[in-house]
């Protein structure tokens, strides 16, 4: 590997024996950057490896459970290594060589939609994607939300297994399940009464998709300063579209779980003050 | 424009990218922007996915003041201009509002994922989805499949 400022008028190497070099250029280049590596590699060939292995009727039956067929092919239609066009064709390929009817990648075709309509939001608001777009609906003010995340969720240390997983996985990897990003959104704005834009910073810090529009956008849904209603869910939802995989070594799963509660009585705890929908 | 270089960005780092397919044999830079990555304290990953990406395309790669490196960029090719393509982000419009100051600059836009006359009513992903749904489905022999998609099942 040649050294960083061997380079002609200091540009940076595109020379690696591995990664191992790669992260150690990176460590020397961004020395403010925390952290490594994503397990996920970036990079057209790795993209069109995970388009090529697109199945949009399982991807349809499945996405909301962590285990679901889900295409991963956020992090490259984000940086614009796949186009949305690109995977719009390669969706409708698919429908043609499998025979099946176009009811079968309904919902992948609907997710590409998400994509591009947070993308015309954003060309739209600008920098008003980081203000709340409605007022929130919870019944508490917003100068009630707490503007920094505490040290116990930034560490992954809750004490609540599947909290923390997805902190862990978050900082570990990059990348969350679209479901496990929305349970751990409402955690912090819902349970620890955050800001959204708190969790929306941190997501951005992290997530190989980190994209403005579609992460402050979600948030603002969540928080309901961008639906309806605030987003919510019960030990029930978790553990069922999770396997139990979290409940089951969780030392709150027996008592003091947070979570167990029917929707109707979360409301209430959560929202005491808000009219009802 | 008869010489110039490329300005490729973080939303198109693909083969699609107008620019590059427009041309093809100018030399390209990509510039890691320090201020922004240190504003928003990204993590190494994002850095190290992008930096993978880039290592696929031909690519000079740069890191500190965007819009000064992109024009240095320019000055060591003798370029007269610079072409790149459109991107969605606001602080692309700062950044080209610097680099025109200086040099021209051609902004290109990528094929629309789904084609929609504006002005285009989005206080809601629905209204959207409305006017969009058919449009994409219209195309070839398919048909447009009639449930509503809810966003995330409860």
């Amino acid at each position: 590997m040649r050294s960083v400022d061997s380079l002609p008028h200091d540009d940076l190497p595109r020379q690696f024996d591995n990664r191992d070099a790669l992260e150690a250029t990176l460590r020397q280049l961004f020395p403010q950057a925390p952290g490594g590596l994503s397990p996920i590699p970036g990079g057209r060939r790795a993209a069109e490896t995970a388009l090529a292995a697109i199945d949009p009727a399982a991807y349809g039956r499945s996405r909301n459970h962590l285990d679901g067929a889900v295409t991963r092919l956020s992090p490259h239609i984000r940086h614009g290594v796949l186009s949305l066009v690109e995977v719009r064709e390669a969706v409708f390929a698919w429908l043609e060589r499998s025979g099946q009817p176009p009811v079968a990648a309904q919902k992948l075709i609907n997710e590409l939609g998400w994509r591009d309509y947070w993308q015309r939001l954003w060309r739209q608001l600008g920098d008003g994607i980081w203000r709340d777009q409605e007022p929130l609906k919870t019944g508490h003010a917003p100068e009630h939300y707490a503007a920094a995340l505490p040290a116990d969720l930034l560490e992954a240390r809750t004490g609540l297994a599947c909290m923390d997983g997805f902190a862990s996985e978050l900082i570990q990897t990059g990348w969350l399940h679209n479901h496990a990003r929305m349970w751990l959104a409402a955690y912090v704005v819902h349970w620890r009464r955050i800001q959204w834009q708190a969790g929306a910073r941190w997501f951005l810090q992290h997530l190989l998709d980190g994209d403005p529009a579609s992460n402050n956008l979600s948030w603002q849904w969540v928080a309901s300063s961008f639906s309806s209603k605030p987003y919510m869910f019960n030990r029930e939802n978790l553990e069922r579209f999770s396997s139990g995989r979290f409940c089951r070594d969780c030392a709150l799963a027996g008592a003091g779980c947070p979570f167990e509660a029917s929707y109707e009585q979360l409301q209430a705890d959560l929202f005491p003050g808000a009219s009802p929908c | 424009m008869l010489k110039p270089v490329l300005w490729i960005h973080g939303e198109a780092l693909g083969p699609t990218n107008p620019a590059l397919l427009a041309h093809p044999a100018a030399p390209a830079v990509f510039v890691f922007d320090r201020e922004l990555i240190e504003a928003q304290r990204l993590s190494l990953k994002r850095l190290g996915f992008l930096y993978e990406c880039l290592l696929e395309l031909p690519v000079t790669l740069r890191q500190g003041d965007v819009a000064q490196e992109v024009l240095a960029f320019a000055r060591r090719h003798g370029a007269d201009g610079v072409v790149t393509s459109a991107a969605v982000d606001p602080r692309f419009g700062l950044l080209r509002e610097q680099i025109t100051a200086q040099l021209p600059l051609q902004v290109l836009e990528p094929e629309a994922f789904v084609a929609l006359p504006e002005p285009l009513d989005l206080r809601r992903f629905s209204r959207y989805w409305r006017r969009a749904e058919p449009v994409l489905w219209g195309r070839g022999s398919a048909a447009a499949p009639p449930a509503p998609a809810p966003r995330w099942d409860r």
